[in-house]
């Protein structure tokens, strides 16, 4: 799974996220990407099961780009204790994904293997997506 | 060269983003047009139209006759803005050409014959490094894309610039080294990948193996954790 080699602080505030993508939100490697519609964070096991859904329908053949890094440690409290007495432990670490974000790239494969590779690595991410590709690519393909 | 595309403006005479935006929620988008020594001019477009025209994707190797309240102007697309989640156009600049005019435009590159590569035959992978190529060529003769062959390419081979057909009087910006378009790659783990395809069933214990091992020790080692972390509260 992804995860920061080091990091400056082990907690961080919950943050909000706000607005669109102000970067990333163009293909920059592969011709087809999956593009995020809603905000949300997605955690390093997500993105784990995402990659692995995709590599798995492309039976490993295409090659596979991941544009979002898991750099926000999430803290969480044991089950059953009391509120208070400090901020809970570090459990796992996720991406802050804004609307417009190209989280995963594809290339090296037909167009309907993409899309239905990339149609399983959504079903595995907590965010409404879309299936975009490199303009007149779709009009070649069909 | 394609057949230049048509499209009808409107001059305005503000500019900023109160008018931008008034035009938007009206179905136009705001552009300019500059270049050729002149003025810039403010125009606006039908929002559709543009969209249509940039889905095409030869807008920026095609020149545009633009109709600006009755005035001709002969333009090519240089940069266009996208919303960030719809991909809808926002905005477009448009670069006054005349015959006479040298630009570098970015042009695509269209890799053929890939069913006569022994390489992708034999299941390699077609790594393309760059989908358009920098040339420097008369702003009325911009090639729609140039041809990149892939014939007779093994695994491990590259495609480089000196393998594309380059139309008459166009060069390429970088000229000093012969930069690659494509590379056809090796598959990861050819080996392991044959019993997959062979059975139905292995597919669920693909986790077993190479990449798959080291999530599931992975996530044990996470839920181990988790188990001593509740008895410690208890």
């Amino acid at each position: 799974m992804l995860a920061p080699k080091k990091f400056k602080h082990r907690k961080q505030h919950k943050g909000r996220i706000h607005g669109n993508a102000k970067g990333g939100s163009s293909l920059a490697f592969g011709a087809y990407g999956l593009k995020a519609l809603t905000p949300n964070r997605v955690t390093a096991r997500q993105i784990e099961a995402a990659r692995r859904a995709i590599t798995r329908h492309l039976r490993r053949q295409g090659k596979v780009w991941i544009r979002i890094f898991p750099d926000v440690p999430v803290t969480s409290k044991p089950l059953e204790v009391r509120q208070g007495k400090g901020k809970g432990s570090p459990e796992y670490w996720a991406a802050r994904v804004k609307p417009g974000r190209i989280m995963f790239e594809l290339d090296g494969c037909s167009p309907e293997m993409a899309r239905e590779a990339l149609a399983l690595a959504a079903m595995k991410l907590p965010v409404k997506t879309k299936f975009v590709s490199r303009v007149g690519m779709d009009q070649e393909a069909a | 060269m394609s057949k230049n595309y048509a499209m009808t403006a409107v001059a305005r005479d503000r500019a900023g983003k109160g008018i931008a935006r008034a035009l938007r929620r009206e179905g136009r988008i705001p552009a300019v047009i500059y270049g050729d020594s002149k003025e810039p001019l403010n125009i606006s477009l039908i929002s559709n139209d543009a969209n249509v025209e940039y889905n095409r994707g030869q807008m920026f190797t095609t020149l545009c006759d633009l109709d600006v309240d009755g005035d001709k102007h002969l333009v090519l697309a240089r940069d266009v803005q996208l919303h960030p989640v719809t991909d809808n156009v926002l905005h477009i600049d448009f670069l006054r050409v005349t015959p006479k005019t040298k630009i570098v435009v970015d042009v695509p590159v269209q890799l053929i014959n890939e069913d006569q590569s022994p390489g992708l035959e034999e299941k390699g992978i077609l790594n393309v490094v760059r989908y358009t190529v920098e040339l420097r060529c008369s702003a009325t003769a911009i090639p729609d894309y140039i041809e990149a062959d892939l014939a007779g390419k093994e695994q491990g081979d590259s495609v480089n610039i000196s393998d594309a057909k380059l139309p008459e009087g166009v060069t390429p910006v970088i000229d000093d080294r012969d930069f690659t378009l494509a590379t056809i790659m090796t598959p990861r783990k050819l080996e392991e990948l044959e019993p997959v395809e062979g059975e139905e069933g292995a597919e669920g214990e693909e986790g077993a193996e190479g990449e798959g091992a080291e999530g599931a020790e992975g996530e044990g080692a996470e839920g181990g954790e988790g188990e001593k972390a509740e008895g410690g509260d208890e």
